[in-house]
């Protein structure tokens, strides 16, 4: 058991029928950070998502919120995580603030509290004009924004949020994540499930479940390098035929090169492009070829999910 | 084409959902089993008192033909009670031990054979109306071929049947329906209303976001009871009051008495509701076995007529039924004036079941999504 862990899964295992939602998962989610569960509809993100909050009950393994077991005291893990579903499950039937109410007296704000915590939330996250309105009539954003309330209600340590900017608008999307940016500033660890591979980058690390399993971990850079090997730069030279760069230290593999009236362009793989593309140019130079332009290949985690999914499938 | 695509989708759906599919196609085969197995057969005899104040050899022979005489698809008569007194079965039917006490008259015997005329009394409960009707005919019809018989070996003699009726005059049909109503409203309405009230949570996904409060299955069944009882509460004693004060409906026994065993009911009601909605998967079908439930109740509680004359088989499961102790509690007070008191036994019934819903329900439920 380990106190610097936010959430802690050992042999994650859950069998529905004879479909392995997830299998043997393994995840180290440290506090304070902001971690990405990423994957294709149906990799398990959810099911994961609801073993960890014990609302289901895994097959086979062990989950730990701040080195409490779930299993055995739930209660405790409770009142320290907040939880956003991927689809709107609070009472449509009750206003913004009837249902903002109810769950501030369920985790045990006094009626005072609870209001004076109520109209906190209502400001922060604009829905002061709407506290009458009743959640059912709600547009789309709105409910997205109620829901984030509640799971924040109780001020917890940690937040898990399942696709929350699914079939939300670009500025909303964008005002989430500034918003869980503050949070996160303000010590609190979230998780968030997602298939936006823009949003993914701005997770501190990714887990990537596929099918079940976690096929890679890391930062959104260590994905990538992960998925091709290492950096991609881009190299334009002139000259009639390209150089051989083989044997230079840190050159992995040439990707690609292309001649074009005189000059050529070179893809190559190496193991750290910030160090190495000053190097690589300089070496050149020093052999007399002479170099145009020089720069790392930016490469989008869609890329690397792709790769790294096809690379699984096979 | 359009049609037989739509046909094929909701047969598809139907056959998804096994387990209400199971409760609508048994039903009917169900109900009729339980039907047969509570009306079918001979049924339960009904318990009768003699007071045989004679004794000689003619009135023995009265009763065993009254022993023989089927009470018109009701069973036979049986005598669970012998009275020295007139009394004494005027009491034993007035405790309800029997609905019917049959007096021979001293000197029974020695009328017979000398020719006179004998006065054969009966004593009937009012407030079964229905059944102490047919057993006044029963025993006319019986005493009738009884004459013939002993008109031949001894000769002719006549007789006389009077009646007294207890908790009478004449029950009228609103008076002995009144529980019958309340059964409905108390025990259908709010257990099929409840019922649903779980899994709507459940098939609403706000179930869910619920249990990710602190709380545990007892916070959830409790408030839920709580908040029902209270909604319905109200409705209860509106129609009750409606009916007494407004219609007129004759209550013998306190109108108190009968608010505290219609309560009782209602919470059992909502219980019972709780544990269904606990049990099933989505609001179809809670309403499907909250249905279901009834249907027991309805044949085997006393519903259409007293359990006590149903086949013995079925009592054991009448005396399982929280409506069985309503129904007997709420016409003995409101018919016969009893006290809660004097109905002591199926209050405590009542609050028994209640405790045993409430337990088991808490018990059932899962805090969790799956």
């Amino acid at each position: 058991m380990s106190l610097e862990y936010a959430v802690e899964t050992v042999n994650l295992t859950k069998v529905f029928g004879n479909f392995k939602a997830v299998d043997n998962l393994n995840l180290k989610i440290r506090k304070g950070e902001i971690f990405g569960l990423l994957g294709p509809n149906g990799a398990g993100k959810t099911t994961t998502i609801r073993m960890i909050l014990g609302l289901i009950k895994p097959t086979k393994g062990v989950v730990r919120v701040f080195g409490i077991q779930v299993e055995k005291e739930r209660r405790k893990v409770l009142k320290m995580t907040g939880y956003m579903p991927q689809r709107f499950s609070l009472y449509e039937d009750l206003t913004v603030e009837e249902n903002l109410m109810l769950y501030a007296l369920l985790y045990g704000y006094n009626r005072r509290e609870a209001r004076e915590r109520v109209k906190e939330l209502l400001e922060e996250l604009f829905l002061e004009e709407f506290k009458d309105r009743l959640a059912g009539n709600l547009s789309g954003g709105m409910k997205q924004r109620l829901a984030l309330a509640v799971a924040l209600v109780h001020k917890p340590k940690l937040v898990i949020v399942d696709e929350p900017t699914a079939g939300v608008d670009p500025p909303l999307r964008r005002y989430f994540w500034k918003y869980f940016k503050d949070l996160n500033k303000r010590g609190v660890t979230i998780i968030v499930t997602t298939h936006y591979m823009d949003e993914a980058e701005n997770c501190d690390r990714l887990a990537l479940i596929f099918r079940g399993r976690k096929i890679a971990e890391g930062t959104p850079l260590e994905i990538k390098r992960l998925a091709f090997g290492g950096d991609i730069i881009e190299i334009l030279l002139e000259a009639p035929s390209p150089p051989k760069l083989e044997g230079i230290e840190g050159v992995k593999k040439i990707l690609e090169s292309e001649r074009y009236n005189g000059t050529v362009s070179i893809k190559v793989l190496v193991d750290d492009a910030s160090s190495r593309l000053i190097s690589i140019v300089k070496r050149l130079e020093s052999n007399g070829v002479k170099v145009v332009r020089g720069s790392q290949v930016y490469v989008g985690l869609e890329d690397a999910f792709i790769k790294l999914i096809g690379e699984q499938a096979q | 084409m359009i049609l037989t695509a739509l046909i094929y989708k909701d047969i598809k759906q139907l056959l998804r959902d096994p387990k209400t599919l199971v409760m609508v196609l048994l039903m009917p085969v169900i109900v009729l089993v339980m039907f047969v197995a509570g009306y079918g057969g001979p049924g339960g005899n009904i318990p009768i008192a003699v007071a045989n104040l004679d004794g000689g050899t003619i009135s023995w022979r009265l009763i065993s033909e009254l022993k023989r005489a089927s009470a018109m698809g009701l069973g036979s008569f049986e005598v669970v009670k012998t009275a020295y007194t007139f009394e004494e079965a005027y009491d034993s039917v007035r405790k309800g031990e029997v609905y019917a006490a049959i007096i021979i008259p001293k000197g029974f015997t020695e009328e017979v054979f000398l020719g006179k005329e004998t006065q054969v009394g009966i004593i009937l409960d009012a407030s079964y109306a229905d059944i102490s009707e047919r057993v006044y005919r029963v025993l006319v019809l019986t005493m009738q071929g009884f004459q013939q018989k002993v008109t031949e070996k001894y000769g002719g003699f006549t007789f006389n049947i009077y009646r007294v009726t207890i908790y009478g005059p004449e029950v009228s049909k609103i008076d002995a329906f009144l529980g019958v109503v309340m059964s409905v409203l108390l025990h259908l309405v709010p257990m099929s209303l409840i019922a649903v009230s779980i899994s709507r949570e459940r098939e609403r996904r706000t179930f869910e976001q619920l249990i990710m409060t602190p709380i545990s299955s007892y916070d959830i069944i409790m408030g839920k009871l709580l908040a029902y009882m209270i909604v319905t509460m109200a409705d209860t004693f509106l129609t009750l009051g409606l009916a007494v004060y407004v219609f007129k409906v004759r209550v013998v026994g306190s109108f108190l008495d009968l608010m505290v065993i219609s309560f009782l009911i209602l919470i059992c009601s909502l219980s019972m509701g709780l544990l269904i909605s606990v049990l099933s998967k989505n609001q179809l079908q809670a309403y499907q076995m909250a249905i279901f439930a009834f249907i027991p109740s309805m044949l085997f509680s006393g519903f259409i007529m007293p359990a006590e004359l149903l086949s013995p088989k079925v009592k054991i499961i009448s005396k399982l039924l929280p409506l069985y102790y309503f129904l007997k509690a709420f016409r003995n007070i409101q018919i016969r004036g009893w006290t809660l008191y004097d109905n002591i036994f199926d209050a405590l019934m009542l609050i028994g079941e209640t405790i045993v819903f409430l337990l088991t329900a808490i018990k059932l439920l899962k805090l969790r999504v799956e």
